[in-house]
């Protein structure tokens, strides 16, 4: 059986996230010794170098824009076909990486080794303490349980496919669900369709099975700068800070950069 | 009341004002017997309170003296049984009394929200819900509810020993008050191993008014229910008391 990680990377006017996928290709081979297929709609093998398999597909068609803080405006959001992932991935065992998780440590590759056909994370809290944070880990008016399509971990099988086919279909029928699920926001999220396709697959009984240790994320409102290789300074602001900055510092911890620019300057200076 | 079987359920119904909580009970009846059709359920009505109506939340320590079982769950009547529940016996047959702790979204999550708890939290009492009570006919059971008797009894020494009490006493407080001075962990099981109930009250679902049901889709899947496509387990304390399932 084949294992390896995946990453989609679609950039868009903002953000180049093929080269945040190439250097998180140099950390998951350095730390799970893991190979690297990237799918994306960019097709020039010198860009895609980094990766051990390309699939090359047409970039998502979209009218979503998402608004970056950071960037302080909206740019376009190529997200609509992480639910195609069962049949590009090259992988019999993949791990599904967003193109912004930094990968600092080994501790992924345990997921590996559990004995499930689909994981992903259930629980996501910020490094820096964000207080509202904790509202990420729900959606919808009436507050569903949230599933983050960050990171999964599947098998080929008919557990994963029928996830991914739910997840297509919670997509292309995104008004209907929307209703259905009172979700306010106009934007189509792979974390509502996941976390909807879930409940689904699980006869709604909300009972599947998580990754056991919370999705450890940044917002965009920290400021990243690397330090040493797995080494990051997070410098960030919150209501409990009145104002003043404060910094931490994470430190062979795998994270969801929320923050674009701040990675962006990260992987520049990288490559 | 002469005890008649080993185990059963006991539904206080007392009607009051506008509120039927006797068809409520019939509802709760017949929802239990959807998942367990041998089970031994008793509706306990006004008439069959052994000391008399005494009043709305008053009356609950006369369960202790109207069951005819030597294990009791005592459920209150605006529920419904959404699944399976045979498997708390075994559960509970090792204690004397157990006491339902926290509730639960209708995601199953434990519920999170203070707001209807505040005098729970400032006067750090358990955080007991009397919806599921489960007890065997013992000494300590019946010293529990003499000590529940006691405290509705005397209710106007017994409040100020709490900060911010309210003027009546309600059975939740009461069970809470009694817990304490019994020692928690006589009464209740450790946090997170006893059933909750699932609570719809308007600030844990969370919906902008208080009949849900205006509100959320819930199906009655035949059997059990599910609300906004979720499987419900449990016990689900529905709060608008005039629903009906069917």
């Amino acid at each position: 059986m084949t294992r390896g990680v995946t990453i989609f990377a679609f950039n868009n006017e903002q953000i180049d996230y093929l080269a945040m996928a190439a250097w998180s290709a140099q950390n998951i081979r350095r730390h799970l010794e893991l190979p690297v297929c990237v799918i994306t709609d960019v097709d020039d093998p010198e860009r895609t170098k980094a990766f051990d398999q390309v699939v090359v597909t047409e970039s998502p068609v979209t009218k979503q824009h998402r608004y970056f803080y950071d960037f302080k405006q909206a740019a376009a959001w190529h997200n609509m076909n992480r639910s195609s992932v069962h049949d590009l991935s090259p992988w019999d065992h993949t791990l599904v990486l967003d193109a912004d998780y930094v990968v600092a440590s080994d501790q992924l590759n345990v997921l590996f080794d559990t004995n499930q056909d689909f994981l992903a994370h259930d629980r996501a809290i910020d490094a820096s303490g964000y207080p509202p944070f904790n509202d990420n880990n729900r959606f919808g008016s009436y507050k569903i349980p949230m599933a983050w399509a960050t990171v999964m971990c599947f098998r080929k099988g008919k557990t994963a496919q029928l996830i991914f086919d739910t997840m297509q279909m919670i997509r292309d029928h995104w008004e209907h669900y929307k209703q259905i699920y009172f979700i306010p926001e106009q934007t189509f999220r792979n974390d509502y369709a996941l976390s909807i396709a879930m409940n689904i697959v699980d006869g709604h009984t909300l009972s599947m099975p998580a990754i056991p240790w919370p999705l450890m994320s940044l917002t965009s409102h920290a400021q990243i700068t690397q330090l040493e290789s797995d080494t990051y300074r997070i410098d960030y602001e919150n209501t409990n800070t009145n104002g003043k900055v404060k910094w931490i510092l994470l430190q062979n911890q795998d994270f969801h950069a929320m923050g674009k620019r701040s990675l962006g300057a990260i992987v520049a200076n990288n490559s | 009341m002469p005890i008649t079987a080993e185990r059963g359920y006991l539904i206080p119904a007392i009607n009051s004002g506008s509120i039927d909580y006797e068809a409520c009970a019939e509802q709760l009846a017949t929802s239990i017997r959807t998942w367990h059709p041998e089970a031994n359920i008793t509706i306990l009505t006004r008439e069959m309170l052994p000391y008399g109506d005494l009043g709305g939340f008053a009356n609950d320590w006369q369960c202790f003296a109207a069951s005819p079982y030597r294990q009791t769950i005592k459920l209150e009547a605006d529920m419904i049984a959404t699944g399976p529940v045979d498997h708390w016996w075994t559960l509970f047959e090792h204690r004397d009394v157990v006491i339902s702790q926290g509730c639960r979204d209708f995601y199953g999550q434990v519920s999170d929200c203070r707001s209807y708890r505040q005098l729970f939290d400032q006067n750090q009492l358990p955080d007991v819900y009397n919806a599921i009570t489960y007890w065997r006919f013992s000494r300590e059971a019946k010293e529990f509810f003499d000590l529940v008797r006691n405290i509705f009894e005397n209710w106007a020494e017994f409040r100020t020993l709490l900060k911010f009490p309210d003027e009546s006493a309600t059975t939740d407080v009461v069970y809470a008050m009694a817990a304490v001075i019994l020692g928690p962990e006589l009464v209740t099981l450790p946090k997170g191993l006893g059933p909750q109930i699932v609570h719809m009250k308007r600030n844990i679902i969370p919906t902008l008014t208080d009949n849900w049901t205006n509100e959320l889709i819930w199906e009655n899947a035949n059997p059990g229910l599910r609300i906004q496509t979720v499987a419900q387990s449990g016990f689900v304390h529905y709060h608008n008391k005039d629903w009906r399932m069917s």
